[in-house]
């Protein structure tokens, strides 16, 4: 079990956090007080090798790739249950078995519903 | 080895209900697509008093499940009737305004039954992971529901404003989590408990996590100072979504933190009253001072909200048998008030657009006298004047505050109420002495009518009924303070 | 629990670990208050802190010889899945009202 008086010599950590707290703001104000900014717009402009850009730098894409990609991360990430409960089905047994089924239950009801609302569809 | 006996699922019937309920209604939906959607909310309200009836049946029972991470006593019982009481509210309020203005998706109400499923498990959380996944699921809808309307600018930006800062405060809530949980060697609240009872003095890690951890709850009662979503939120959200966010999660947010403070922390309540004391002291006298330059009702609403939050704050930081009971009385009562007002914000409708400017309301009296004297009622409720609801629930709370010692607390929640009592008075004089430009609709919406003459009556009658719910609310919280 | 491992001259212990996560969750919650450009940026933000949240379960589990942090970082990580998708979903409904995702555009309200 855990021991106090060892995790009590952790308390520099708490000193640390500040620390790290405080160099992130000392590096950002000094930054600002100490750099000379007087930004025009041929500072701030993006630079390609002397020519014009040729197309904007926030270009748009197409909503469907958002869509796509916002299902994809749900559906992935879902997955990483599926390692550690692969691995040690053999001693969850039943229990531990049927407790995927109830969650991979749950996430078909995701799923008919994204399908009927037309998500998968590309055109 | 864990089997289904083991985990003892009875405690969490009305939750596994309603979580079975909002995937029927999720794929009953999707079939039968947005002209479902009265009958998907009329499920979803019958669904709640369901689960009300289910946990009311559970009443005596106190015992853990899932493994010591999810806790029925009275005190979560009782709580998650208030809430599923307000989120039926917020459902059928809801009904007609989102018809009138075409965002009544049937994801509406289904979103609504999740984010509440969330709160009655927050009100049960044992476990730091029980807390953190509850407070997900409650908000997560929500994010959703403030951008429901998505053709308009105001409403999405609503939403990226809360799930910003929503996303920031569980952030910091988790890193609190993480350092209670290095410290302490475990994330269950009765054993965190035993950990610091065994401690001389509390390892600075575990304040460090504890003070996090009342920094991201503190954003979901949205108390100064994690308050600034709040105003731009209630404002920018659907009227009927705002009622919803004002009412219900807060109560849900109050309970947890009442069970993280009082339940595992307890036995180091000097530190964390601090922070309550400030948090409640500065949320009382933000709610007041910048409630005055409001012209949006909406936004009014928003900041009498934080200073309510600070008042109930203030029974909390008593931490004691009174003060917790005060915190749930006046979380029951603000819950009542805030639906009666939000009625008549969904209700101020003219030539069939929602108004939402107090100078609206002007001369509400001579053509409206019945929505007038509710909403004067309402308001006079809120601003504390005996023998209105709301005066016992400030009374109970000061109260405890002074026989916790804290009389400078008590004295500042005082001359706050003074400052917001003029706010309140001045929409009365509004709708009273002011000329009507323009009349407002009278629009025929059953239950948003009959909801303000409800609250505005229960406003009135309170002093009758409060007796017996102050002796269910005692109990409750002996019960909670007991284990 | 004092083992640890070694690596050169470097012992490196439960310290270095946890003020790595508190350099990153620091990261992430002044990527979210100081960035003025892209809404997206905040979104990558979110995930930094949760991602430092993460790194400290996972330490303190290995340190405490508890499986509980382990699955704690488990269940944050898809939970982190989940609100990424919500807040791209309500980036997406903004960017269509309003055209552009510049920060300082969230601006429409006042208070």
């Amino acid at each position: 079990m855990m021991d106090h008086a060892f995790l009590q010599d952790y308390l520099p950590i708490l000193i640390f956090l500040m620390i790290a707290g405080g160099m992130a703001v000392l590096a950002v104000l000094a930054s600002w007080l100490v750099g000379r900014q007087n930004p025009d717009p041929e500072k701030i402009s993006s630079y390609e090798c002397g020519f014009e850009p040729f197309a904007e730098t926030q270009g748009k894409f197409d909503v469907r790739f958002y869509l796509v990609a916002i299902l994809f991360i749900i559906f992935d990430l879902e997955i990483a249950f599926l390692f550690p409960w692969a691995v040690s089905l053999g001693y969850t047994g039943a229990f531990g078995f049927w407790s995927m089924v109830v969650f991979l239950g749950i996430l078909t009801v995701g799923f008919i519903y994204e399908w009927k609302k037309g998500a998968l569809e590309w055109e | 080895m864990v089997t289904f006996e083991s985990l003892n699922f009875s405690p969490a019937i009305p939750e596994i209900f309603l979580a079975v309920m909002g995937m029927i209604l999720l794929i009953f939906g999707v079939f039968r697509g947005d002209k479902g959607f009265r009958l998907v909310c009329w499920f979803t309200v019958f669904s709640f008093a369901l689960a009300a009836v289910l946990l009311l049946h559970l009443a005596d029972i106190s015992s853990l499940a899932f493994g010591g991470m999810f806790v029925t006593e009275s005190f979560a019982v009782v709580m998650k009737v208030i809430v599923l009481t307000g989120a039926s509210i917020a459902v059928l309020m809801s009904m007609q305004y989102a018809q009138r203005e075409k965002i009544a998706r049937f994801e509406y109400p289904v979103l609504m039954l999740f984010s509440t499923l969330g709160m009655m498990l927050m009100l049960s959380a044992n476990d730091l992971m029980a807390l953190y996944l509850a407070i997900e699921l409650q908000s997560l809808p929500l994010y959703v529901l403030a951008a429901l309307n998505r053709d308009n600018l105001k409403s999405s930006e609503a939403g990226v404003k809360y799930f910003t800062l929503g996303a920031l405060s569980s952030g910091l809530l988790l890193y609190g989590c993480s350092m209670v949980y290095g410290f302490s060697g475990t994330t269950n609240f009765n054993d965190i408990a035993i950990a610091l009872s065994a401690m001389e003095t509390p390892s600075a890690g575990l304040v460090t996590g504890l003070v996090f951890i009342l920094a991201g709850l503190a954003f979901k009662v949205s108390a100064v100072p994690f308050h600034m979503w709040t105003p731009d939120v209630y404002e920018g959200a659907p009227s009927s979504v705002t009622a919803f966010f004002a009412m219900v999660p807060k109560v849900a947010a109050m309970g947890l933190l009442v069970r993280v403070t009082m339940g595992a922390f307890g036995g180091i309540a000097e530190q964390w009253q601090q922070v309550l004391w400030l948090m409640a002291a500065a949320s009382a006298l933000l709610g007041a001072f910048a409630a005055l330059r409001q012209t949006n009702i909406k936004r009014l609403m928003a900041y009498s909200s934080i200073g309510h939050m600070g008042y109930a704050l203030i029974g909390l930081t008593a931490a004691s048998i009174d003060g917790v009971r005060g915190l749930m009385l006046y979380m029951t009562i603000y819950m009542f008030m805030s639906a009666g007002v939000f009625a008549v914000i969904l209700l101020m409708v003219r030539k069939g657009q929602q108004v939402e400017e107090i100078d609206d309301l002007a001369g509400l009296a001579k053509y409206n006298p019945v929505m007038a004297v509710c909403l004067a009622v309402l308001l006079f409720s809120m601003a504390g004047i005996p023998p209105l609801a709301g005066f016992f629930g400030k009374l109970f709370v000061f109260q405890a505050a002074i026989s916790g010692g804290f009389y400078w607390l008590a004295i500042i929640g005082v001359l706050s109420s003074v400052v917001a009592a003029y706010y309140y008075l001045r929409i009365i004089r509004i709708m009273y002495f002011d000329t009507a430009e323009n009349e407002l609709d009278r629009v025929e919406d059953t239950p948003s009518l009959f909801m303000m003459r409800g609250t505005a009556f229960l406003a009135v009658i309170f002093a009758l009924i409060i007796w017996p719910l102050f002796h269910v609310l005692h109990e409750a919280v002996e019960r909670l303070l007991a284990i | 629990m004092e083992a640890m491992t070694e690596i050169g001259v470097f012992e490196i212990g439960m310290t270095h670990y946890l003020v790595l996560g508190a350099m990153l969750f620091m990261l992430g919650v002044f990527g979210i208050f100081l960035n003025r450009r892209n809404i997206i940026v905040i979104l990558m933000s979110v995930e930094l802190m949760l991602l430092a949240v993460t790194i400290n379960m996972v330490t303190f589990s290995a340190f405490l010889q508890d499986l509980t942090g382990q699955i704690f970082a488990l269940f944050i990580l898809t939970v982190a899945a989940a609100e990424a998708a919500i807040g791209l979903a309500i980036l997406m409904v903004f960017f269509r009202n309003r055209g552009i995702i510049s920060v300082d555009v969230v601006n429409r309200m006042k208070g």
